[in-house]
C-alpha cells in the first residue's frame, strides 16, 4: 500500500501565487505524513545527517517522495520559469552529464516508488517515460540532448516536486554547477551559481563559527553514489507561498506585516524542507534536492495537535540570530502567542517522527 | 536576511612573482599600479622581456602609477583609459595566451573581480593567477530585482539606477557576477529605511 491511494488524491486547482488567491490546503493524511523536522522542544543548527533508506509509511518512504500536491506544484513550477526565464534555472555548461545523471536518478526512483503513476522502459540508450499523472508519454535516447525538448535536467525537473542544486566537485569543495529553482527559501540562483560551498552557505549565521560547515562539506566528499544521506531543514513563511527568491523579495515581504497573534494560525505557515543528497555516478556531482512542504499551524494544530505543541516550544526558546536570519523577527511573537493557546506544556516524545519512539502528530 | 558578516568575499593574495610562468600578463587598475611597481621591481629580467602589462589609468581615488611602470623593461605596456577597456584587452590578450601563462591582478574589488570572470572563461586555474586589493573598497553591486551592475558604490544603502528601488549592499559576493548583492532596503515595509552608513571603502 502506497502513502497515496490513487490519483483521486491529487489536487490540481491549488495555487501557490497572491494572484491565484493561495488556494492551498493539506488533507489530515496529509499533514501526518510530513517530515516534521523539531525532534527535541529546543532547536538549535545541526548536521542531523542519517542514511536516506526507506522509513515508515510516509514522506520518506520513497528515495524522492510527491503527495497530493504533486500536480499542482509541477504547475507552479512551469508558471514560474515562463514567468521569470533565466531566474529560476539554470546550468553552467559543462554540466550536462550530471543532467543526465539527474535525470536517470528522479525517474528511475519516481517509476520504482511509484509504479501506478510512472514508467521507464529502457531499451539500450533508447528510454520511454510515462508520466500518467501529468500525461506524459516521450521517447529519448539516453545521452543525446537532440532527442529531448530541452536541457535533460529542466525536463526531468518539471516534473519532479522540490528544488533541485546541483554540486559539483572542485578542489576539494562543492560548487553550485546547476540549478532548479522555483521554490527557493530566500537566495538567488543567478547570484549563487559558480559558488563554493563555504560561499554559498556564507549568508548562515553560527555555521562557520560551530564548525558545522567543515564537517558536512569532508562529510559529503565522502559521499558513494548509492549512498544517499539526508537531512531536515525548516523556516516559516506567511502564506502557502512556494516561490519567496530573492528577486521577488519586494513581492513578498511586505506580507510578513500582516501576522497577528489572531491570524497566525491560517497565515503562518511551516515551511519543511527534506534533503535527500545523492552522489551521481558518472559526474561524480552531488545532487541536493530541496523537497519543500508547506502547512499551517492552524493545520498542526487540527491534525497533529502534538507536533503544534513541539513547534510551539521550539519556536519560543529560538535563538534571535536564527530567528533574524530565517526572516521572521517581525510576526515570532505573534506566531508563538497563537501557538500557546494550543500547548498544554504535556511532555513529549524526543526524535523524528520516522525515528523508533520518535515524536507522533498525536499522542493517541 | 543577514547583511553584514556574510563570509563569501574573497580573499586576496599579494602579488609575486611566480617562478613556474613562462609568460606573465598583469593587469591593474587606478592604485593596482602600486602593487604592480612591487612585482614588476621582483621580477628577474628574463621575467620581465616575458611581462606583458595592462593598465588602467581609471582611478576612483586619483591614483596614477603610469610614469613608475615605464621605468621597467619589459616586453610590451598596454595602457587604457578606462577599466572595461582593459579588461576588453586582457580578453585580446589571453586568447592568443600559451601554455604557461600566469596572471597577476590589482586593483578594485571590480576590477579584479571582472578581470577573473574573463580568466576563468579561459579555464585559468586558481593557481594561475595572484590577485592584489589596492585602494578603496567600493564595490561592484548587482541588483537581485532588476540586474543592473552598480559601480564604485560607497554607501550601505542607494537607490539603483535601474529600477529605482532603495537598495542595501549585502556582504556578500559573487564571483560570477563579481558583485555583490544589492537587495530592495525597505521590503517589508516602504518606506522604512535601515540605516545608511558608509562601506568599508
Amino acid at each position: 500500500m502506497t502513502a497515496i491511494s490513487g490519483s483521486a488524491a491529487f489536487k490540481t486547482d491549488e495555487a501557490y501565487t497572491p494572484e491565484g488567491k493561495y488556494l492551498f490546503r493539506n488533507s489530515p493524511e496529509g499533514v501526518r505524513r510530513l517530515p516534521f523536522p523539531f525532534p527535541d522542544d529546543d532547536y538549535m543548527y545541526s548536521m542531523n545527517l542519517e542514511p536516506h533508506v526507506p522509513a515508515g509509511d510516509g514522506a520518506l518512504r520513497a528515495a524522492f517522495d510527491i503527495d497530493e500536491h504533486y500536480v499542482s506544484e509541477c504547475a507552479h513550477r512551469a508558471q514560474m520559469l515562463s514567468d521569470m526565464p533565466g531566474v529560476h534555472y539554470l546550468a553552467l555548461p559543462h554540466m550536462l552529464e550530471a543532467q543526465w545523471d539527474l535525470l536517470e536518478l528522479i525517474f528511475e526512483s519516481y517509476a520504482r516508488d511509484f509504479p501506478e503513476h510512472f514508467t521507464l522502459t529502457k531499451n539500450g540508450n533508447e528510454w520511454r517515460w510515462q508520466n500518467r499523472l501529468l500525461g506524459i508519454d516521450d521517447s529519448f535516447t539516453f545521452g543525446d540532448p537532440a532527442t529531448l525538448p530541452m536541457d535533460p535536467m529542466e525536463y526531468a525537473t518539471r516534473q519532479a516536486q522540490g528544488e533541485f542544486v546541483v554540486l559539483e566537485e572542485k578542489d576539494n569543495t562543492l560548487v553550485i554547477g546547476a540549478g532548479m529553482t522555483t521554490q527557493r527559501a530566500d537566495y538567488s540562483l543567478k547570484f549563487n551559481l559558480g559558488m563554493s560551498f563555504f560561499e554559498f552557505h556564507g549568508p548562515v549565521p553560527k555555521l562557520h563559527e560551530m564548525g558545522i560547515l567543515d564537517r558536512a562539506l569532508k562529510f559529503l566528499l565522502r559521499m558513494k553514489a548509492g549512498h544517499p544521506v539526508r537531512r531536515v531543514n525548516w523556516s516559516l513563511t506567511v502564506n502557502p507561498r512556494l516561490e519567496t527568491s530573492v528577486e521577488t523579495l519586494p513581492e513578498w515581504a511586505p506580507d510578513r506585516t500582516t501576522v497577528t497573534s489572531e491570524n497566525a494560525g491560517e497565515k503562518v505557515y511551516l515551511r519543511i524542507e527534506l534533503q535527500p543528497l545523492h552522489r551521481l555516478p558518472r559526474s561524480n556531482a552531488i545532487v541536493f534536492p530541496v523537497r519543500t512542504y508547506l502547512v499551517s499551524l492552524a493545520e498542526l494544530v487540527e491534525y497533529a495537535p502534538d507536533w503544534a505543541k513541539r513547534i510551539h516550544r521550539a519556536l519560543g526558546s529560538l535563538d534571535s540570530e536564527l530567528v533574524d536570519y530565517k526572516g521572521f523577527h517581525r510576526y515570532h511573537a505573534a506566531a508563538v502567542e497563537w501557538l500557546s493557546r494550543h500547548d498544554d506544556g504535556a511532555p513529549l516524545a524526543s526524535g523524528y517522527p520516522w525515528a523508533p519512539d520518535g515524536i507522533q502528530p498525536n499522542a493517541h | 536576511m543577514l547583511i553584514t558578516g556574510i563570509k563569501s568575499r574573497p580573499v586576496y593574495d599579494e602579488l609575486t612573482p611566480m617562478a613556474s610562468g613562462l609568460n606573465h600578463l598583469a593587469a591593474a587598475q587606478g592604485s593596482g599600479g602600486k602593487p604592480l611597481v612591487r612585482l614588476l621591481g621582483a621580477m628577474t629580467p628574463e621575467q620581465l622581456a616575458a611581462t606583458t602589462v595592462l593598465y588602467s589609468t581609471e582611478s576612483f581615488t586619483a591614483q596614477n602609477y603610469l610614469f613608475d611602470l615605464q621605468q621597467f623593461r619589459v616586453r610590451e605596456l598596454a595602457v587604457f583609459a578606462t577599466n572595461a577597456d582593459a579588461v576588453r584587452g586582457l580578453d585580446a590578450s589571453l586568447a592568443t595566451a600559451k601554455m604557461g601563462t600566469r596572471l597577476y591582478l590589482s586593483g578594485s574589488e571590480g576590477f579584479i573581480g571582472t578581470s577573473m570572470q574573463v580568466a576563468t572563461s579561459y579555464g585559468m586555474n586558481r593557481d594561475e593567477v595572484l590577485r592584489e586589493h589596492a585602494g578603496s573598497f567600493v564595490r561592484r553591486v548587482w541588483c537581485a530585482h532588476c540586474g543592473h551592475y552598480s559601480e564604485n558604490v560607497t554607501h550601505r544603502v542607494f537607490v539603483c539606477p535601474g529600477c529605482e528601488l532603495n537598495l542595501i549592499v549585502r556582504d556578500h559576493y559573487s564571483g560570477r557576477l563579481a558583485a555583490f548583492q544589492g537587495v530592495k532596503a525597505d521590503s517589508e515595509v516602504p518606506g522604512e529605511m535601515p540605516e545608511n552608513e558608509e562601506l568599508d571603502t
